[in-house]
């Protein structure tokens, strides 16, 4: 029988783009970078602790003017453990999480280094909700977020 | 006063993961022709389109309605196109509905379609829609974000990995019954909870295909709708809520925490308060819900008031949520048995009003007088809620 | 017909080439912030969002999850229209219209100097053939321009003659994004790009964002200032096939004006309308555009700028904000439109009339050729 012939076109989009970053990120990754610290901006009108920083307020709508420094620890509320590869993306298994970083109101995501993934239910035990972390500052930086990453605190 | 504005025609593809015979736009072609045939009139009695299309790098072709136009009958008529990301069904439909209750015009489809098995790096393109400074860096795409959620809950509520294989279960039985679903095929417990984990704690059998397949949903005016329908679905509610990219800012919150849909209830509540609902569990007869993975029904229900917060599990392992339950969910077998991303959330409202129009064959849920149909799109934080109901408002 | 719509708050930044020191989430907020401003109300007295925008001219697959709460969206019903930032108006003013909202946010943006704006638009061509054959914005505008000098004997002088008006007109408004008038010789040797284009004929790719406020009926008096009513919308998109349209005018463009001029009652654009600002894809395509806008018949554009019509000092003149050939963020162009057009109304414009303008339309484009347009009339009170 007759399979009818279905022909089918590759593509590809390679798109550059240049993303300007702003004054506010352009100092967030310029003080990670040269001074190894961890800047938030603060909201006059709600007082919100704002990370990552932002030149705005997105509930008050307001500017922003206010970098404050926050701490190097903090604690995980949220995480994933990334099994399945995906194209153009890390080699699995790793995990990334949120951390609430003293001083700060909200949480900011990075890879979280260090976890022995080997068995997955005593990982389980270590990443929970809750548990205490810290701020590691790559010793080459370049002024992107992944200038740092997050540890567990054991 | 507001004008009432009913659904009064459906058409949507058998899904598949690869349609090789067809191309994107005409697969909408094939959901229009449906449609127009289900509500009993030609093309050219429709007077707008708005077309909801997703993320078009996912096909490959940038601003790919333009290619839709003459596919969906639009030529020279007033065409839009709506993108909200996963939401975008729901949100073409809310436009479409806009476009009838202005006053405007009285016959408006609303189509669109996807195709996403054109390309293999679906998660790479959703990992560009992320910020640019923050968060591309960390691999966050479209599972992974679902993965927080489901930790936020279980943090919360203590809500297990049992719990979430549960709606899996349900959803997958569901699908054997309708003939438009991708995944026809039944689980277990044992078989969702020992699938491969992806992105912990999501499992394989615990989330969504990707579907290939076109739909289309036909609005009208009141004048319209009864001249042309004996039981048209009454678009009683439709709400948007969007909330804020950063999950950072969800996390460990008293409002507004990553573990609920908070944003999806302020959706639902002013929809509801549009329909005139102040009882969901007793008033609202069927739901069709959007989730991706099993987790986020949970947080859906309970955001949908069917049930307090922390609630949800109990009430789907009590079998308030099965075909023959309390308040039927998903009963076309869901987003976990058919995923077309751009559709997913107009699909919903489609089987909605199939339910309101006693049109859903072997899935007619009985006596359905109103239905909900929710959609969720970007960093969950973008959820539109639509209420149909068998009478107008 | 449902409650009427008003503009009552208008958010402006200049048009440049690059505004390199701020995010496009900035220039975002910054534009929201002068709206709400301008209107004299916060965020909380709005109730829903519309949006027109690019995924792929921003580099954002999903541009609305960033960009919708700088915009002023946290919580609140937002929607994202993909064609141009005119069709964002028609869309506010059909839920505005509705009765289930009273006040509107529209927001439009473009920061061309983050994108490849050329290659993006190649991208918007389906695999199989036409972009193989690489056409872009510039090809086919070009396509376009030789079908219409072709059909009706349209000279580069005719265009020039465009030219020189909105260049000079764009000298005139602070916000403009080229400031710079022309002369006949520097555009009788800028260099063809794509035949019959000239560099000079296209526009430049610039960086801008615009909002503005709408208001229902009822809420007129209770919020912003100086209200422009929107008496009339529509919109159309053609077949994406060139090959199926005939390129020597714009059909989608005339329905679109045809339906707008039917709601604002006007039976005759040339002595109802006081103002225009269109969205000049080329300089040929405005004279296209005055055809299809009903303004004159076919072939007869060259004959209205011939004979000053729509000159500054004109009884109809067009773009005197300097038009796409001066400020060209390509999604918001249209929305840029419709703030330029209401400002006059206001009496607020930089390169303001030199009359009273009562009635003033607004053009937005999207698509190659011209594919799809919208049309906006505006009336004072």
């Amino acid at each position: 029988m007759e399979k009818k012939e279905m022909i089918e076109i590759p593509g590809e989009w390679n798109i550059h783009y240049n993303y300007a970053a702003g004054k506010i990120t352009s100092k967030f990754l310029i003080t990670l970078r040269d001074e190894g610290k961890i800047m938030a901006t603060k909201c006059d009108k709600c007082g919100l602790v704002i990370l990552p920083p932002r030149s705005y307020c997105e509930r008050c709508f307001v500017r922003v003017y206010n970098l404050v420094e926050v701490g190097n620890e903090g604690t995980l509320t949220c995480f994933s453990i990334i099994y399945e590869p995906f194209p153009g993306l890390p080699k699995p298994p790793y995990v990334i999480g949120y951390v609430k970083l003293d001083g700060a109101d909200t949480s900011m995501v990075n890879f979280v280094d260090g976890v022995d993934l080997s068995d997955l239910s005593s990982a389980l035990k270590k990443l929970k909700v809750g548990a205490g972390v810290k701020v590691i500052y790559k010793e080459e930086r370049v002024g992107r977020v992944t200038d740092f990453s997050y540890r567990l605190i054991s | 006063m507001l004008r009432n504005v009913a659904v009064i025609g459906v058409g949507q593809s058998n899904f598949k993961y690869y349609r090789p015979d067809s191309t994107l736009v005409e697969l909408a072609q094939e959901a229009t022709h449906l449609a127009v045939k289900d509500g009993k009139i030609s093309l050219d009695d429709i007077e707008a389109v708005v077309v909801g299309v997703a993320p078009t790098a996912l096909f490959g072709i940038d601003a790919v309605e333009r290619w839709f136009v003459g596919a969906v009958g639009g030529r020279n008529k007033p065409f839009l196109r709506v993108n909200t990301g996963g939401a975008t069904g729901g949100s073409a439909f809310q436009a479409g509905y806009f476009h009838v209750a202005s006053g405007i015009f009285d016959l408006v489809m609303v189509a669109g379609a996807e195709k996403v098995g054109e390309s293999p790096d679906t998660q790479f393109i959703l990992n560009q829609i992320w910020e640019p400074a923050w968060e591309r860096d960390f691999a966050l795409n479209a599972i992974n974000m679902c993965a927080f959620q489901a930790v936020r809950h279980m943090h919360r509520y203590k809500t297990t990995m049992e719990d979430f294989a549960r709606v899996s279960v349900r959803c997958h039985a569901n699908a054997l019954l309708n003939p438009h679903a991708h995944i026809r095929k039944a689980v277990t417990t044992e078989e969702v909870l020992s699938s491969r984990v992806i992105c912990w704690p999501i499992t394989l059998l615990g989330a969504c295909p990707r579907s290939s397949g076109g739909c289309a949903v036909i609005l009208a005016s009141e004048r319209k709708a009864k001249e042309l329908s004996t039981r048209p679905a009454w678009v009683t509610g439709v709400q948007e809520c969007t909330n804020t990219v950063f999950m950072g800012d969800k996390m460990d919150m008293p409002f507004n925490d990553h573990a609920d849909f908070d944003d999806l209830a302020i959706a639902t509540k002013r929809a509801y308060d549009m329909a005139g609902i102040d009882l969901p569990i007793k008033q609202i007869d069927v739901a069709e819900i959007y989730g991706p993975f099993s987790n986020m029904e949970i947080a859906a229900v309970e955001a949908l008031g069917f049930c307090p917060k922390g609630k949800g599990a109990q009430m789907e392992k009590d079998g308030a949520f099965q075909l023959n339950g309390e308040l039927p969910v998903n009963p076309s077998g869901g987003v976990l048995c058919t995923n077309p991303i751009s559709i997913t959330a107009l699909v919903r409202v489609a089987e909605a009003a199939l339910q309101v129009m006693q049109k859903a064959e072997a899935r007619q849920v009985k006596n359905v007088k109103r239905a909900v149909a929710t959609g969720m799109g970007g960093s969950l934080q973008i959820h539109t809620c639509t209420i149909l109901s068998d009478e107008p408002r | 017909m449902g409650q009427e719509v008003a503009i009552v708050g208008i958010g402006r930044i200049p048009c440049e080439a690059k505004i390199g020191s701020k995010s496009l989430n900035e220039i975002i907020f910054q534009v929201t912030r002068a709206a709400l401003d301008d209107a004299g109300i916060e965020r909380e007295a709005v109730d829903n969002v519309v949006l027109a925008a690019s995924d792929q001219l921003d580099g954002r697959a999903i541009c609305s999850m960033v960009l919708a709460c700088p915009a002023g969206a946290y919580l609140k019903d937002e929607i994202k229209v993909c064609q141009d930032g005119s069709t964002a108006v028609a869309m506010a003013y059909m839920r505005l219209a509705s009765n289930v909202y009273d006040v509107s946010l529209v927001v439009s943006w473009t920061k061309c100097s983050e994108t490849p704006v050329l290659q993006v638009t190649n991208l918007s061509c389906e695999p199989f053939f036409n972009r193989p054959i690489g056409l872009n914005y510039i090809s086919t505008a070009a396509l376009q321009a030789g079908v219409y000098t072709n059909s009706f004997g349209v000279t580069p002088e005719d265009a020039a003659k465009v030219i020189i008006k909105n260049r000079a007109n764009g000298a005139k408004n602070p916000l403009s994004h080229l400031k710079q008038p022309v002369t006949a010789d520097e555009i009788k040797n800028s260099p063809l790009v794509a035949w019959p284009l000239r560099r000079i004929d296209l526009p430049p790719e610039s960086d801008s964002a615009c909002a503005l406020v709408l208001v229902s009926s009822n809420h007129v008096r209770k919020i912003g200032r100086s209200p422009v009513w929107i008496s009339g919308i529509g919109w159309a998109t053609d077949t994406y096939y060139l090959g199926s349209r005939n390129l020597n005018h714009i059909e989608s463009l005339r329905g679109a004006a045809k339906m707008a001029y039917r709601m604002a009652g006007i039976n005759d654009p040339r002595k109802e309308i006081g103002l225009i600002e269109i969205q000049e894809i080329t300089a040929y395509h405005e004279l296209i555009n005055y055809e299809a806008l009903g303004l004159c018949n076919a072939g007869e554009g060259k004959c209205l700028i011939e004979q000053g019509v729509t000159l500054r000092d004109g009884d109809l003149p067009v773009n005197l904000s300097g038009g796409a050939l001066c400020s060209n963020p390509v999604f918001c162009g249209g929305l840029i439109g419709v703030a330029e057009a209401a400002m006059q109304i206001r009496g607020e414009a930089g390169n303001q009339a030199n009359r009273k303008i009562r009635t003033a339309l607004a053009h937005g484009t999207y698509g190659f050729c011209g594919q799809g347009n919208t049309v906006i009339i505006l009336k004072g009170q």
